[in-house]
């Protein structure tokens, strides 16, 4: 069984390994030039000099003006980030999927589930031998996702819990392709064809993905709320790396004056005509800026829940996959 | 007399269409049997039924006494070719007789190689680059070198031209004539089995039609042409098959059960062909003038 499913996919295999081959070769200069830059701004430091209470003017500004120059100069790559979570469904796509659909649609099936070893042991080989393979893959990528995106995450203000570059790195990935692989599988033990498979893969992951990640991944833990006076000197105090879920101004009685708004006034500070501060609002005495977040230290903790999502959904497909292939003539 | 496949009231249904129905029959061992009935009838159900591929939707099939569906052991005594020969098409001829050694614990690979090479097939081109008859030839062989008790053919030379059917027939016969293997071969055509086998069953609409040895089937059906006949008994016939009228004269074929010895009656020995034609012929017109809402 092991040498048929490597006879089998070892074409696959080494274009699979050629393609990754290509992007390394592609990503691991640019990696290196983003740190290398990010070192010459002599932003190494500033993670954790920002993080301390008791951190300078000077050195906040010094820091905020670096980040900023690196943004500028390397904020596109948030683009190329876009195209690069989609390789775990890549991976389904032209793994998951022809797996079962292409031997019904060849017919091969007939032959090699009528040999000595059962389908069910066909199937339980073949799957771990694929799925084994993915996940070697996949953590190869995780990891080198998480060096790449590294200098960029630390610039961006939401860290590394920003949309795209949450799903780009850590373990994660691990999840999404396990699961991208097992949806192709499930797919063609449904529709037995490959192009179907392929294109309810494609439709199903997405509708997964982006369920869990905008409806489920803020629930996994009740988030905190952070109140700070609307008066104060300098930039509010904002942890880097947080993930606010939602913010506003409130009230003293709590109601909220200004959703998704933030007020910062000087202390004492009046309006131009001499009101105090929001008061133009509607803002009453000892009104507060409020936030809900998710601290940025629960980054692998969410990692972890997000990838037993997903694994545990893959797992659930290849089982319904091979009860479903017991039933395939 | 040993039985290699049994079927009782065998069914198999896909939706609500029964591909198969209250299908009974016997297949003894070291027969050749061809199981012929026109496309569509459900020679590939069953056939898929006894190796396993299908669970029965009604019924029992038995092959060698044991249930096939789900049973990995009992896969080992039957050889199956499925119809169109489907082989992994970029695997030579070889890599296949080394998949299928790791695919199987009895395993004569020397066997299949023996007879690859004498059939002239080249051993490293991908197999899908082969005629469809030395395909065909290579799916045997590989089926043959499980060495099988049993061999079940769906289709096996229907995308062949003559000669290669004649080749692939004529090795097949030469390969099962000594090791007392069975087999159970389909066709849409009798024509093309007719030479090679010695046990028949007949296949339409989804139930077994006829079922028995060639020789006596051919022995037990007559010919009977006469005096235009009303459906009056006849002495030494069993049933009427298929009976065709003119004005003044009918032409019956007959299943008897003694010597048809009333004079009336002109007596004909029959092909094989002519008793599987009757038997096909018979009954499966009816329902597609309903569905087509035409009278009939």
């Amino acid at each position: 069984m092991i040498w048929l499913t490597w006879r089998q996919h070892r074409k696959q295999a080494f274009y699979t390994l050629l393609g990754l081959a290509a992007l390394a070769a592609l990503l691991v200069p640019i990696g290196l030039a983003m740190r290398h830059t990010f070192s010459d701004l002599g932003l190494t430091d500033c993670a954790s000099q920002l993080a301390r209470a008791d951190v300078a003017q000077a050195t906040r500004e010094t820091c905020d003006a670096g980040y900023r120059r690196f943004g500028n100069q390397y904020g596109n790559l948030s683009l190329v980030a876009v195209l690069l979570i989609t390789l775990p469904v890549l991976v389904g796509l032209f793994w998951g999927a022809p797996l079962v659909a292409r031997e019904v649609e060849q017919g091969t099936h007939r032959f090699v589930w009528t040999q000595g070893v059962g389908r069910t042991r066909w199937a339980l080989v073949k799957f771990g031998l694929v799925s084994g393979s993915v996940l070697i893959l996949a953590t190869v990528y995780g990891l080198g996702m998480s060096w790449w995106v590294d200098p960029l995450t630390k610039a961006a203000h939401e860290g590394r819990f920003g949309m795209i570059v949450f799903d780009l790195q850590g373990i994660v990935p691990i999840g999404y392709t396990l699961f991208a692989v097992a949806l192709g599988v499930f797919a063609g033990t449904v529709w037995k064809r490959m192009l179907p498979a392929m294109g309810i893969t494609l439709a199903g992951y997405i509708g997964v993905r982006a369920a869990v990640e905008l409806l489920a991944r803020r629930h996994y833990q009740p988030a905190r709320t952070q109140t700070f006076p609307i008066e104060g000197e300098g930039p509010p105090e904002v942890s880097r790396g947080d993930w606010v879920l939602a913010q506003g101004v409130r009230n003293p009685d709590g109601t909220m004056i200004s959703e998704g708004g933030r007020i910062q006034c000087p202390p004492g500070g009046k309006g131009p005509d001499g009101r105090v501060c929001g008061a133009e609002l509607g803002l009453e005495p000892g009104a507060y800026n409020w936030q809900l977040y998710q601290p940025a230290d629960r980054f692998w903790l969410f990692q972890g829940i997000e990838t037993g999502i997903f694994v545990a959904l893959a797992v659930l497909l290849l089982y319904l996959a091979v009860r479903r292939i017991r039933r395939i003539a | 007399m040993d039985m290699v496949l049994e079927a009782d009231r065998l069914g198999k249904r896909y939706g609500s269409t029964w591909a198969l129905r209250d299908c009974s029959l016997h297949l003894p061992a070291g027969r050749i049997a061809a199981l012929v009935g026109p496309n569509g009838a459900g020679k590939s159900t069953l056939l898929h039924l006894a190796v396993g591929l299908l669970k029965p939707d009604a019924g029992t099939v038995r092959v060698f006494g044991r249930s096939p569906y789900g049973d990995t052991e009992g896969l080992a005594d039957i050889g199956f070719v499925a119809q169109d020969t489907p082989l992994y098409r970029d695997f030579t001829a070889a890599e296949l007789v080394i998949a299928g050694g790791k695919l199987n614990k009895r395993w004569d690979a020397a066997l299949a190689r023996q007879r690859l090479a004498q059939l002239g097939i080249p051993p490293d081109k991908p197999v899908g680059k082969l005629s469809g008859g030395q395909r065909a030839q290579v799916a045997l062989a590989l089926a043959l070198a499980k060495q099988p008790r049993l061999l079940l053919l769906d289709e096996p030379v229907a995308s062949l031209d003559p000669l290669a059917r004649r080749e692939f027939l004529q090795s097949l016969m030469g390969s099962v004539a000594e090791s007392g293997t069975t087999v159970l071969l389909s066709s849409h055509l009798l024509a093309d089995l007719e030479r090679v086998c010695d046990y028949l069953i007949v296949l339409n609409a989804s139930q077994v039609q006829l079922t028995g040895t060639v020789d006596d089937l051919v022995a037990e059906h007559r010919q009977l042409v006469g005096p235009r006949h009303d459906g009056g008994v006849i002495g030494g016939v069993a049933a009427v098959i298929r009976a065709s009228h003119t004005d003044r004269q009918s032409t019956l074929l007959v299943r008897t059960d003694g010597p048809v010895t009333d004079p009336a009656w002109t007596v004909r020995e029959v092909s094989l062909e002519d008793v599987v034609l009757a038997y096909l012929a018979d009954g499966t017109t009816q329902t597609s003038h309903s569905e087509w809402g035409v009278a009939a």
